[in-house]
């Protein structure tokens, strides 16, 4: 075991480095994605063994080995493969063809799946060289290639992995089964080593070869990943990742899409096939998890059939899952290769091209490669419709979920793969891109769901997720899912969750896929998942998988983290599905930014109370220019008879969020600034005011306005304000000699020089003839400036001094007020003559003070 | 002999980020500082190396070039924590005297904005008095801004100094201050506005006001030889600089502000309209004002 545990570190981390180092050659990025992989693949190991301990007694050396790569990669991948791999065995068991595709295609199974391409292939052959793979464990540790090399055999599948995915039809069901159905250890062990070896022995990897897994992974995936890698290096990563969880999602979605892509009541019977299929893979997650990699060999054995697509998963999977997993891989399978690399090439173009700045496309990199490696791993890559596919920032969302790297590849490949996927979508879906966040959500509801499920802290989580992936279903189905694959991959997936969900037996989740199936088919399937998945997490448990157990608890506390996340996103899923639906019918996934796809509002309220967004801006929500025109009047009108300043600035920032949201600067948008700082400036609230300011600066460079003058006062009473003297020179340098003469600027200018002599009596002469409201920001330091005044005044003046010199110095509009502050100050007067300020005394109060 | 190769590369790597970052504009330029700052974690934090070969040989470099990016980009704020570094470590004075010319040039300019004049004039005398003698672009940069605080705490440049760095900008501003022409000064200014503006210096030159109505006031004093000074005086002689809209309160005003700095040693009667100053040294010097 320990040999086992210590390759399958390395193997496992291999594995996923396989899948991952496909990428990672065609991909710099892929380092990254090797040290996330690597911690992930640490703490996998550790769980590897665990599993490898279970394993180890149904499986071989070899399977240790190759449970190593699978458990490497974490339990939980391997669990989710393994469930992908019974979906799929059981899918393709029934319908091979089918089940290959959807194999692929489906995401938690696919997640397994893909990882199974990409990582299958490794793991398969790791698995098989377990025997081999032992010593190729390390090679395949060091390389793909390597692993290949090494476990010339797993490479074989490997290197159909991918291709297989396609022809995985066949080798699929050999995989899955044999890995799955039996007990997760033995069972991995040897399904992936007979089945994956056999299905790979079809495979060309000469076992073991490294060389050939290379050629493997290059000719039939590497080509594919190539293809998507090179356009996606960093995406790579980041999709591999994603794409775990996409293609759970997204296989689901993709595969059941694809597969079933149109036909509703394919995807219930998809739906209940998944669900069967989930909770085969459930139940033998633990076992999965181990074998995941197994699976993954299996996977790509699947399609040399080398496992029996009943055998050992059909045990667990293939009766529920057959005839959808089976339909569903083999359409997988069929249409990876040829559409992976185009479709994700143009994806990840996609994905740069939605990126506005420098950050974004880092972003978008680090998230790409998460998701392309996941993908690529799970093989949903191929199943995935990368056209629908989220864009980056939905990844960046992924990106968060990379965090948890470790506890994803420990909750399972599946689990991972959906979380991941749903994570990235439900950000992604908060952030820029409704329609792509949309595309996520729908995805990853069905992701997240599964993983979600997976791990059973956070079923609540994992239903509001549901519910949330279900509504952006909903809604991408209801506008998007008529043309666009994705929404036949949702059907698939539905099905394929209902299907897992029934054969787990999860009540709940069966009850919400009908109620999804109602709605949208989407969002049950989702909770389905979710609800499969969880069985199936408590049937690995049950399993006794000790590497399961050992990640639990971190899962649990990542589950939360990422609830905590998907609560978020979940908010702003919602309204992201308004306006994905509306960019779906578009097809624009890429107009990511506001700018490229500017928001036209329909709302015709003239009132609506400010929301801080925490999520793309419905449109019905958002209210349009000329409707904002009498929304500023109505706002105005009220102000002068109200003078409810609450009121007023809650209207202003709802003006201003709608104006800032459908990216309109034009005048008007300076009037509404100009108006909000006035009232803000009026009332002393010089957040609002400051924000406004900064806002107008900006405005006027475009929109130049009348009151430029009066505004560039203020800013410099401002920085008099913050004795801000650095950007006091900087914006003098900026005046130019016209706006100089601005009454107010001129004003301004006055003042300051007054202020920066400590000329007092200049000072508040300005004070008292500031033009238009310049008075009020003056008010803000004049008491300071008081304070100042007076020490140098009674420093000054011997013996004594009249009040009325005080008052008329420093712009004192009364007497009173004038008496109120200096006693305010503990200025003494004289006993004899109370108008009289005994400076002597006084300032030696005011020096203490 | 490691260590140094290794602060070489390093250096290297920076000033060809550096180099890629200057010539653009402020977006890059935060981004070059944002890998120069890392850099910069990395000597900082580097404690388990020898003192000899320690990578903390490369922050006062590094805290230079950042310096030189964040003044450009106006974030002197951001300047804070890297000159508390330097003033925490141990190796401050043993960095190169190049390093440490350049530092103090940036450290006294950054007091300076802050009115520090004190340390700045403290940074900023080092940094010239180090400077490279032939590096004359350098010394005259660190005099533009030496000049001002200089003259701040009273002391004048020679019109040789100025001649010399070619920096005759000052010549009137000296004059006027030193003879307390305030109308020179205004003038002056006005002239070179746009190049003190652009220094950054505008603003301190402004101050120099005060001091020139001191040495005004000091004229009015020195004429009157009494220590009794009616206002009406001061404000003749405020009226004979043209400053047209001047009344009795604001000289009250520009006096008493002299004398709350300590410029005057005196006080003003409000009742008999006049001020009184000491019989003894009434206009101490500038230098050993404040």
């Amino acid at each position: 075991m320990a040999a086992n545990a210590t390759q399958t570190t390395p193997t496992a981390n291999w594995s996923y480095g396989a899948a991952q180092e496909g990428q990672v050659h065609e991909n710099p990025e892929w380092e990254k994605a090797r040290q996330a992989l690597a911690s992930i693949s640490k703490s996998q190991s550790t769980t590897k063994t665990a599993q490898a301990n279970r394993t180890t007694a149904d499986v071989c050396v070899r399977e240790a080995g190759q449970f190593q790569p699978a458990v490497t990669d974490s339990a939980a991948i391997q669990q989710q493969q393994y469930y992908q791999w019974y979906q799929q065995n059981q899918q393709q068991y029934p319908g091979y063809t089918y089940p290959y595709n959807y194999y692929y295609p489906m995401g938690p199974y696919g997640g397994a799946y893909p990882p199974n391409q990409y990582g299958v292939p490794p793991g398969p052959y790791p698995g098989p060289p377990t025997p081999n793979g032992q010593p190729p464990p390390v090679p395949g540790m060091d390389d793909q290639s390597s692993s290949y090399p090494s476990q010339p055999q797993p490479p074989p599948p490997s290197a159909p992995q991918p291709p297989q995915s396609p022809t995985t039809s066949e080798k699929p069901p050999p995989p899955p089964p044999p890995p799955i159905p039996p007990p997760p250890n033995s069972q991995y062990p040897p399904p992936p080593s007979q089945n994956a070896y056999n299905p790979n022995n079809p495979m060309p990897y000469p076992p073991g070869d490294p060389n050939q897994m290379r050629a493997y992974n290059h000719a039939q995936g590497r080509p594919n990943y190539g293809q998507s890698y090179q356009a996606q290096n960093a995406y790579q990563a980041s999709q591999n990742n994603s794409q775990q969880q996409q293609q759970q999602p997204g296989q689901y979605g993709p595969g059941l899409g694809r597969g079933d892509l149109n036909k509703n009541k394919n995807q219930k019977q998809g739906q209940q096939l998944w669900h069967r299929m989930k909770q085969a893979p459930g139940t033998s997650a633990v076992k999965f998890n181990i074998s995941k990699r197994p699976y993954q060999v299996q996977c790509s054995m699947v399609p040399n059939q080398t496992f029996p697509p009943g055998e050992q998963p059909s045990g667990m999977n293939p009766t529920p899952s057959s005839p959808a997993t089976a339909s569903a891989a083999p359409g997988a399978a069929q249409t990876r290769p040829q559409d992976w690399p185009q479709a994700m090439k143009e994806y990840v173009q996609r994905c740069f091209t939605a990126c506005e700045t420098e950050e974004d496309k880092d972003r978008t990199e680090k998230v790409l490669k998460e998701v392309l490696q996941d993908r690529l791993k799970d093989g949903s890559a191929y199943t995935i419709d990368w056209t629908r596919e989220p864009l980056p920032e939905l990844k960046a969302k992924q990106s968060r979920w990379e965090a948890v790297p470790s506890q994803r590849t420990l909750d399972s490949s599946i689990s991972r793969g959906g979380n991941t996927v749903a994570a990235s979508r439900g950000r992604g879906g908060g952030h820029r891109l409704g329609h792509y966040r949309n595309v996520f959500s729908q995805r990853s509801p069905s992701s997240s769901s599964s993983r979600s499920s997976s791990r059973s802290p956070s079923p609540s989580h994992s239903r509001h997720r549901d519910r949330s992936s279900q509504r952006h279903r909903r809604s991408d189905s209801g506008s998007q899912s008529d043309s666009s694959i994705s929404s036949d991959l949702r059907p698939q997936l539905s099905r394929r969750n209902q299907k897992g969900g029934r054969g787990r037996g999860n009540d709940r989740d069966r009850g919400r896929g009908e109620r999804g199936r109602g709605r949208g088919g989407k969002a049950n399937r989702g909770r389905r998942n979710m609800d499969d998945t969880n069985s199936g997490m408590g049937k690995k448990r049950k399993g006794g998988n000790a590497g399961l157990d050992f990640h639990d608890p971190n899962r649990e506390a990542k589950k939360q983290s990422r609830a905590a996340r998907f609560h978020k996103q979940l908010r702003s899923e919602p309204l992201v599905l308004s306006i994905n639906a509306l960019d779906l019918p578009n097809g624009t996934q890429e107009s990511l930014s506001w700018e490229d796809c500017p928001i036209v509002g329909t709302c015709q309220d003239i009132t609506k109370n400010y929301l801080r967004l925490t999520c793309a801006p419905d449109p019905s929500t958002v209210r349009p220019v000329h409707v904002l025109r009498k929304s500023l009047q109505a706002v105005k009108t009220h102000w002068k008879t109200h003078q409810d300043y609450t009121y007023a600035c809650e209207q202003m920032k709802s003006i201003r969020q709608d104006l800032t949201v459908q990216g309109v600067r034009t005048e008007f948008t300076v009037e509404v600034y100009e108006c909000h700082a006035r009232i803000a400036l009026e009332k002393g609230d010089h957040e609002e005011f400051n924000q406004c300011q900064t806002q107008l600066k900006a405005l006027y460079k475009e929109n130049p306005s009348e009151n430029i003058g009066e505004f560039t006062a203020y800013r410099l009473m401002y920085y008099i304000f913050t004795k801000n003297s650095g950007d006091l020179t900087t914006e003098l340098v900026y005046l130019t000699p016209a706006l100089r003469e601005d009454p107010c600027v001129a004003h301004a200018l006055a003042l300051r020089a007054a202020w920066a002599l400590g000329n007092y009596h200049r000072f508040f002469k300005l004070y008292l003839g500031a033009p238009r409201m310049a008075s009020y920001l003056i008010d803000k330091f004049v008491e300071r400036e008081r304070k100042i005044a007076l020490r140098a005044i009674l420093k000054t003046f011997r013996p004594d001094l009249p009040v009325e010199y005080v008052q008329s110095a420093l712009g004192f509009p009364c007497l009173d007020s004038c008496m109120a502050f200096l006693t305010g100050l503990g200025v003494t007067f004289f006993l004899s003559d109370p108008n009289k300020i005994d400076c002597k005394a006084s300032s030696a109060v005011l020096a203490a003070s | 002999m490691f260590a140094v190769t290794l602060d070489l590369r390093i250096f290297a790597n920076n000033a060809e980020l550096q180099k890629k970052g200057k010539g653009q504009p402020g977006d890059m330029l935060e981004k070059a500082a944002e890998q120069l700052m890392s850099c910069f974690r990395v000597c900082a934090s580097d404690n388990r190396a020898g003192i000899d070969d320690s990578k903390k040989w490369g922050m006062l470099f590094l805290i230079n070039q950042l310096f030189k990016i964040y003044f450009k980009i106006n974030k002197l704020h951001l300047c804070k924590p890297l000159i508390r570094a330097i003033d925490s470590s141990n190796l401050k004075n043993d960095y190169s005297m190049a390093q440490r010319v350049t530092y103090k040039y940036y450290v006294g300019r950054k007091a300076m904005f802050d009115s520090d004049f004190k340390p700045a004039e403290e940074y900023l005398s080092f940094s010239f008095q180090h400077c490279h003698r032939s590096s004359q672009k350098n010394k005259r940069m660190i005099l533009i801004y030496l000049l001002p605080v200089k003259m701040l705490l009273g002391h004048m440049p020679t019109h040789q100094l100025l001649r010399k760095y070619d920096l005759m900008q000052f010549a009137d501003v000296t004059k006027a201050v030193s003879e307390g022409n305030l109308l020179l000064l205004n003038e002056a200014l006005a002239k070179h506005e746009t190049f003190f503006i652009r220094c950054g210096i505008f603003l301190i030159l402004e101050k120099l006001k005060i001091i020139t109505y001191r040495n005004l006031f000091k004229k009015v004093y020195q004429l009157l030889r009494t220590h009794q000074l009616p206002l009406d005086a001061f404000l003749v002689s405020l009226r004979m600089m043209q400053l047209e809209d001047v009344d009795l309160d604001e000289v009250q005003c520009i006096l008493a502000n002299l004398i709350y700095m300590g410029h005057i040693k005196g006080y003003i009667s409000h009742q008999h309209q006049k001020l009184v100053v000491s019989k003894q040294n009434p206009f101490p010097p500038l230098s050993s004002v404040s």
